[in-house]
């Protein structure tokens, strides 16, 4: 551990300061939003601006909640990216398993397979995935976005669960199995344990991947009552009057989920496995 | 018991290695096959075309300006984002106090959805009651309030929020490389009497080469192919048209003017072009120890 730097070298000063630019550029603009969503419509208007609300109201939250259908996207939000966790989480899983734990013939081709296709980017298979998902005939489902979500999050849930099982020694496993386990035991209780962290803060990866997309609803889903979030606020936006009070209230209300997941996993995001956790 | 472990791995595999052959892996190639086909977005029916949708391209000079529009973006803003992402990274991993909570917050940008950050920069850069014209102004920098979403700026605009955006992703790859350089590299050339610029030069640039590596190319990847970034920006202004990069073309094509061969071709190009520079970039960068 190095000590910390004073505030009052030199160097110490240019880090603080260095530092502070560096808060206040990535935190502001969140802090700008808050602030925002609690004025009333006439004090978002005025200039000079008032930093923090002078008049404080919950009037944008309530018109929010009873002129649109927010509380309907977030349900589907809700539900969409669950069983996007779920789904993704039990075969990538099983996957990631058996890429550390068996041989067999392909293993390597197939975890080339998996990196290459952690590089797709939604717009390089979003048109022929709609004509194919208007075959099959589930447009305009949710099933069709799970799918989309599971089939996005396998490549780097793969990614990221092979290296956590990696790093779990096999001796493990073995004493186990040789002091009289079977294998679904072995895994159960020795391996699943010790992979518990990385397995959650994949989990959550895949959440805020789902939560936040954005094309795929827009594409897959054209009846109001099935969207999600980010469409819904998108749509918000392009209405005829821009109401920005109530568009920052919506704004925060979808970021508090995704930052209360992500402040749970920082610790192992800085701990050093940061490459490769996430995309987009 | 090693035949039977075998078929027990490939059992866990497949449902994975399916999926994403199906799911993924199909559509490109499904992709390549409409790209020949005169193809309505709603309707069935299609008509072989051959190679007319890729000469029509060759010919239409909306598809160079995207192009252009989308070269442009992708490297202004990925030479930002490492720049910036570098720097702050760096900061980040000196040692003050509070360093856990700054560390957090500026990771905050590239995990909230896209289109809290474009909402959160329309307002900021709105051009009547926007805050940064207001501290512009106040500072006396400009003297009129500037246009951010009119044709003059939007790109500058798009730029700053991409950047924003993003830059924490290169935050992240580079801190977690930094704290696993051993201190004695520096140690050793303190004593040799290297700056600190020096050691910067060469102890930590050539640490971090396998890292920047790999951050390159997945920025590039990805930045090239961005669409809600630069789509959401686009909606409720008229300067649409001077941001219109490839993904977003394609995206009109086929969602607007329903013509899914035409943007299936637009995907099959974008595919192509990242191919072939990321081909050239492993030939140009990679060392022996790999990545």
């Amino acid at each position: 551990m190095k000590p910390k730097n004073s505030f009052f070298s030199l160097r110490g000063q240019v880090i603080y300061w260095c530092a502070a630019v560096l808060l206040i550029l990535t935190a502001f603009p969140f802090f700008w939003m808050v602030s925002t969503s609690f004025k009333p419509l006439r004090e978002i208007f005025v200039s000079p601006p008032n930093f923090l609300p002078k008049n404080f109201t919950l009037a944008n939250f309530v018109q929010l909640f009873e002129q649109t259908r927010f509380l309907i996207y977030f349900r589907n939000s809700v539900f969409v990216s669950t069983l996007t966790v779920i789904f993704t989480m039990a075969i990538a899983t099983a996957g990631a398993y058996s890429l550390t734990r068996f041989r067999f013939y392909g293993r390597e081709k197939i975890a080339s397979l998996i990196l290459f296709t952690y590089m797709f980017a939604p717009i390089m298979i979003i048109i022929p995935f709609y004509v194919l998902i208007k075959r099959i005939g589930i447009a305009n489902t949710h099933l069709a976005l799970i799918l989309a979500y599971t089939a996005f999050c396998l490549p780097f849930s793969l990614w990221l669960l092979r290296a956590f099982f990696q790093s779990i020694p096999l001796v493990l496993e073995e004493a186990a199995l040789v002091d009289g386990a079977t294998r679904f035991r072995a895994v159960f209780h020795v391996i699943l344990p010790l992979a518990l962290p990385g397995i959650i803060a994949t989990a959550i990866f895949t959440f805020i991947l789902a939560w936040n997309d954005y094309i795929f609803v827009r594409i897959l889903i054209t009846s109001d009552n099935l969207k999600t979030l980010s469409v819904g606020i998108a749509d918000l936006y392009n209405a005829t009057v821009i109401d920005w009070g109530m568009i920052m209230s919506g704004g925060m209300l979808i970021t508090i989920p995704v930052l209360v997941f992500f402040i749970f996993i920082q610790r192992y995001l800085i701990a050093g496995w940061g490459a490769g956790a996430v995309k987009g | 018991m090693k035949a039977s472990s075998q078929k027990m791995g490939i059992i866990l595999i497949t449902p994975s290695v399916f999926l994403i052959c199906a799911l993924l892996v199909y559509p490109v190639l499904y992709g390549v096959w409409l790209s020949f086909f005169k193809k309505h977005s709603f309707f069935p029916d299609q008509r072989f075309v051959g190679l007319a949708n890729y000469l029509y391209l060759l010919k239409d000079s909306e598809f160079w300006m995207s192009l252009w529009y989308g070269t442009y973006y992708s490297v202004s803003t990925i030479v930002l984002q490492i720049v910036v992402g570098l720097i702050a990274a760096l900061i980040l991993n000196e040692a003050f106090r509070g360093r856990n909570i700054v560390r957090g917050v500026v990771l905050f940008p590239y995990m909230i959805p896209t289109v809290v950050a474009i909402i959160l920069w329309k307002w900021l850069l709105n051009n009547q009651f926007g805050l940064v014209n207001y501290l512009l102004l106040a500072v006396g920098i400009i003297d009129d309030p500037l246009s951010w979403m009119g044709k003059d700026h939007i790109m500058t605009s798009l730029i700053i929020i991409s950047v924003w955006e993003f830059f924490p992703f290169v935050v992240l790859s580079v801190l977690a490389r930094l704290q696993t350089i051993p201190p004695v590299l520096y140690e050793a050339a303190k004593v040799d009497g290297a700056g600190a610029w020096s050691r910067f030069i060469h102890v930590t640039l050539p640490q971090l080469r396998n890292v920047l590596f790999v951050v390159i190319l997945l920025r590039s990847i990805w930045m090239f192919t961005k669409f809600d970034t630069v789509w959401l920006l686009t909606q409720g202004g008229g300067a649409e048209k001077y941001i219109r990069t490839l993904p977003v073309f394609a995206y009109m094509r086929t969602f607007m003017y329903y013509q899914a061969g035409l943007g299936s071709t637009l995907a099959v190009i974008m595919f192509g072009i990242l191919i072939a520079s990321t081909t050239i970039y492993f030939k140009m960068f990679r060392r022996e120890e790999g990545i």
